[in-house]
């Protein structure tokens, strides 16, 4: 019997078992209790709440049971990417990410219920719609996006992707690609809006910038390898050359700076990491960073290469330049805070960029006609794919410190940078400095 | 008003966590602090010594582990096993000693032979004499022991419970809608009576181990309370499910009292699981994949939950039986048989706490490691070929641990358990006051999160704890089960309802793949919680403390019966007898073990 009772001692052995798998669990539990509980139980609780505008418009709100959004149809289209869904479709969204911060959670006593709670967003909802019009204006079924943000208080005031969808719509089936938040979850080929960053720090490295000059005579050989350019600009100083969107010159720069210098450049100004708007995580971007040639190199420097930015990188590398090198950090929640900024780039390069793309408009891109009334500061961008599309890219801000909006633009297969996406940034901004009041911080 | 509510409910929020602690300490404490101590069958002297028999079934060997440890070189490690039944026949045998065992000068083969007061026993030249032990010896050794219930008082654990379920229905009552607050204040008072009835009909029966009972019944007031969250339409028939199982855990501890009926009815029982098993194959209906349950009637039923008791009933052996291989090679098929009918009807997570269960009985009865590694590669193989085969198993092995990855697919379950068990902090959110009850499967599969979402984290643990100290009480009483058969049995009871209890919580917390197998005595489900009771059981058979347990028979009532049953004792011839005879070793050995010992 002895022989038989001994062997009892297996049954322990998956008691022990069990009693690990509930360590694991309870330390799972601190870790991540929280998140997980949050997650669902948000509408589950009891709890209510809503999602707000500037302007104090209802964006979405819930209750026991009920998942509501705005009852404008419009609105619900154009705020999508900003306000995501309650059953997480979209990744990047205030819903996914905030819904269950209006709540309260403790070890202790899990979830309580906390009844109508407020979190007012920086979004101008009356902006949005304006940007959904103007960015399927030319083309109903456009891809492409437009973020607008005040830079002195990082207030994000536009934030549009398309193709959009209307979230209560339950059974039509959303357009392809609906989903991505074009702002914040994708990069893309950048071209000639990247000769910023190229700019930016080749005013800090080569000494005698303003001294030289940069021949160009369509084409640029540079070890057996041909980079062409958009015309023949021949002898052109920095500043011409950046308005003429000169790749010969860019190419020859960014030769010059050599590929050490330039992968400082773009990893200090954030383009390699994923950057968090409010919490809500964006993608990361490209640049080449394991060595590659000079014709490699030269090609990065123009914005083509392997180059891909994240259209919210750009808006952050913008805010910067408008606002003498500090960057005020965008944010999608409206704080009573005072904003805080940082120093992202030197204030001479600021603003010495200012001045070129200030230049770029009023002697490259027709200012007067296109952009009447606007005191712009802009880059077109034309980025080759390769199969003779080009995304269009219009990135820029207003020197003007009642407007201080940096804002970003972008079709996909749009074509020229000046022609597709220019009209939609200036009815946008024409819209933005006519109607939203300047914020507190503006006044004062 | 509502502040008076709101301060009653979260009241009785902490005094059901007090409560559920109070009865697991007592629980724990009785399980420490009680005396086990043997009871004593028969002795053996030789040479001057007295070896007692505290066993039904004893193990006479040179081994350590022998229950009549002998140290003589002649003796075999496991030399004889010396065993009697229900009517207190002793019998003898050889286990392929080496050296051979004789009854008064009979040799005595593996079939065994009787033994009687005073006979003289001869195990390969060692002379022991046997005497029997007296109904008045017996009862004399009885009331020496302590009896169960004498350190820790198991009214007052009971009363304990009440309160439990007292405040269960207090917070249902108020989260309860009006059409269905009567039925589960119903449940409730049945549950209450129930539990008090069988506590006063053991207490009339001089029995007072009520430990297992108690965890038991607060198991199955939390699967109550789970019941009247989910599905408070059906209390009536929790009611009376909860009735049937009770009665059919008493009918069976009674039937398990004789070992001889036991023992007579195991191949019979064996072949109704698998006919049971055979009759799902064919007619059952699927059921999210797995096709266990059976439409009889207008009812419908899982027979796999009724074939778990009778695996085990079949599986377990006596001591004397086990020494043959043949017996272990039939369990051993008997086991594949069950294991891919389960498998056949998809149901994986039962074939799996089979398997378990397997593992178990196979170690217990036969010490082999090898024969448990053998069995783990051979389902390790199955498994594989489960895996390949059948694509949903497949799918729920590539979510596991990556359910928040899919949380509208292949994670729905879990995530939604996660959220729920972790929404109710440590505390809870109240009975009836959850909203993970709502999603289907919930009262089954995710109930470890209903629980913690409701009752709160403190009161999953002690609802998995409770299991746990089951557990203990099996292993600790297994020491001193009169045969072989029981402690066998109760270990592998507990080890199914553990591995299913384990295969239920992590699988719906995403620790293992999700399953789908029910939490014992908790999940909804009346078969299910049926096969628990009767699992029961087999560990109050175990449960050999002094009047512990309604499953074992008591001194008073043995002694009567085998004063009436007992062969007269005086044909036992007293005078010495030729202890040389038939034994040719004995002459030289005898010399040898004097030089030694």
């Amino acid at each position: 019997m002895r022989k038989i009772t001994n062997r009892a001692f297996s049954l322990l052995l998956i008691a022990a078992l069990v009693i690990c798998g509930m360590g694991v669990y309870l330390m799972n539990y601190i870790d991540k209790g929280e998140d997980w509980a949050k997650y669902f139980s948000r509408v589950n609780s009891g709890s209510s709440g809503v999602l707000m505008d500037r302007n104090g418009q209802v964006l979405a709100a819930f209750g026991k049971g009920v998942e509501n959004f705005s009852q404008d149809d419009e609105a619900r289209v154009a705020n999508y990417h900003v306000t995501g869904d309650y059953w997480g479709r979209t990744g990047a969204g205030i819903l996914s990410r905030y819904w269950s911060g209006m709540q309260d959670f403790s070890l202790l006593t899990g979830m309580t219920k906390s009844e109508n709670s407020v979190l007012p967003l920086s979004i101008d909802t009356r902006l949005n719609k304006v940007i959904y019009k103007a960015l399927l204006a030319q083309d109903p079924e456009a891809r492409g996006m437009m973020m607008l943000c005040n830079y002195k208080t990082g207030e994000m005031l536009g934030l549009v992707s398309v193709p959009s969808l209307d979230p209560m719509a339950e059974n039509a089936a959303p357009p392809e690609g609906a989903y991505i938040n074009r702002c914040l979850s994708a990069s893309f080929i950048p071209g000639s809006i990247f000769k910023l960053i190229t700019a930016a720090a080749a005013y800090e490295q080569i000494g005698d910038l303003d001294e030289r000059t940069f021949y160009c005579d369509h084409e640029y050989d540079i070890a057996g390898v041909t980079i062409t350019c958009t015309g023949t600009h021949y002898e052109q100083t920095f500043e011409q050359a950046l308005s003429n969107s000169c790749n010969c010159a860019f190419a020859q720069i960014a030769v010059m700076l050599g590929q050490d210098t330039m992968v400082d450049y773009v990893t200090r100004y954030g383009f390699l990491d994923k950057q968090s708007l409010s919490g809500i995580s964006t993608v990361a971007g490209s640049y080449p960073t394991d060595f590659v040639g000079d014709p490699e190199l030269a090609w990065s420097g123009i914005g083509q290469s392997t180059d891909l930015v994240c259209p919210y990188a750009m808006l952050r590398f913008l805010c910067a330049v408008a606002n003498s090198g500090q960057l005020v950090e965008p944010s999608l929640i409206l704080t009573e805070d005072a904003p805080k900024s940082n120093t992202y780039m030197e204030a001479a390069t600021a603003e010495r960029l200012k001045q070129m793309m200030n230049f770029n408009v009023v002697d490259h891109y027709n200012g007067e006609e296109n952009f009447p009334g606007l005191r712009l500061c802009a880059k077109t961008g034309t980025a080759e794919l390769g199969d003779g599309n080009s995304h269009a890219w219009f990135v820029g801000f207003l020197a003007d410190d009642k407007h201080p909006y940096a804002f970003v633009t972008l079709i996909e297969r749009g074509g020229y940078g000046l022609s597709t996406a220019g009209p939609i940034a200036n009815e946008v901004l024409q819209w933005a400095v006519e109607n939203i009041e300047p914020t507190l911080s503006d006044k004062g | 008003m509502e502040a008076l509510t709101s301060y009653a409910l979260a009241t009785s929020r902490f005094l059901l966590i007090l409560l559920s602690l109070l009865i697991l300490v007592r629980c724990l404490r009785s399980l420490l602090s009680e005396k086990y101590e043997s009871e004593i069958w028969g002795h053996l002297s030789c040479q001057g010594e007295s070896y007692p028999l505290t066993h039904w079934e004893n193990l006479i060997g040179r081994s350590l582990s022998a229950d009549v440890r002998l140290c003589y070189p002649s003796i075999s490690r496991s030399h004889a096993v010396l065993y009697r039944n229900d009517k207190g026949i002793w019998k003898i045998c050889d286990i392929f000693s080496k050296s051979g065992v004789w009854v008064n000068g009979v040799k005595v083969g593996s079939g065994g032979g009787q033994v009687r007061n005073g006979d003289v026993i001869n195990l390969g030249g060692l002379v022991l004499r046997f005497h029997d032990i007296t109904a008045a010896d017996r009862q004399e050794n009885e009331a020496v022991r302590t009896s169960a219930g004498s350190k820790v008082s198991p009214t007052v654990t009971l009363l304990e419970l009440t309160g439990f379920q007292l405040m269960l229905m207090f917070q249902h009552s108020l989260s309860a809608g009006e059409d269905y607050a009567r039925a589960i204040l119903l449940a409730f008072v049945a549950l209450i009576a129930l539990q008090w009835c069988c506590y006063s009909a053991l207490r009339l029966m001089d029995r007072s181990g009520f430990e297992v009972e108690t965890l038991a019944f607060y198991l199955t007031s939390l699967g109550m309370s789970v019941a009247a969250s989910s599905t408070p339409e059906d209390m009536y028939k929790q009611i009376l499910l909860t009735l049937v199982a009770v009665a059919l855990f008493l009918l069976s501890g009674w039937w398990l009292r004789s070992l001889r009926r036991t023992m007579a009815l195991r191949l019979p029982v064996a072949a109704l699981a698998l006919a049971l098993l055979a009759v799902n194959v064919v007619f059952s209906d699927a059921v999210l994949g797995a096709r266990n349950w059976l439409d009889f009637a207008g009812y419908s039923f899982q027979p796999s939950e009724l074939v778990k008791a009778a695996y085990i009933y079949a599986g377990a052996s006596t001591l004397d039986r086990l020494f043959q291989r043949r017996n272990l090679y039939g369990f051993i098929g008997f086991s594949a048989v069950c294991v891919m009918a389960l498998a056949l009807i998809g149901d994986f997570g039962t074939a799996l706490v089979f398997f378990v269960t397997f593992l178990v009985i196979s170690y217990m009865r036969s010490g082999s490691f090898a024969t448990v590694f053998l069995a783990v590669s051979g389902a390790g193989l199955a498994g594989f070929l489960a895996v390949t085969v059948k694509p949903y198993i497949a799918q729920r092995f590539a979510t596991w641990g990556h359910a928040w990855e899919d949380v509208y697919g292949a994670g729905f379950q879990q995530t939604r358990a996660m959220s729920a068990a972790a929404s109710g902090g440590l505390t809870g959110k109240g009975a009836g006051f959850g909203w993970l009850d709502d999603i289907f499967a919930a009262n089954t599969d995710m109930v470890f999160a209903v629980v913690c979402e409701e009752l709160g984290l403190i009161i999953g643990l002690c609802m998995v704890s409770a299991m746990l100290v089951m557990a203990f009480f099996a292993v600790r009483s297994a020491r001193h089960g009169r045969s072989a058969y029981y402690p066998i049995a109760a270990c592998a009871a507990m080890a199914l309802l553990l591995t299913q209890m384990a295969l239920n919580v992590f699988g719906s917390l995403d620790l293992l793949p999700f399953t789908g197998v029910t939490f014992p005595f908790v999940s909804k489900g009346g078969t299910s919680l049926i096969s628990c009771w009767l699992l029961m059981a087999f560990v109050k058979s175990a449960d050999n403390r002094r009047g512990s347990s309604f499953a074992v028979s008591t001194a008073r009532r043995t002694g009567r019966r085998e004063e009436e049953e007992e062969e007269p004792q005086d044909e036992t011839p007293e005078q010495e007898i030729d202890i040389a005879q038939g034994n040719p070793y004995i002459s030289r050995q005898e010399d040898w073990y004097e030089e030694d010992y």
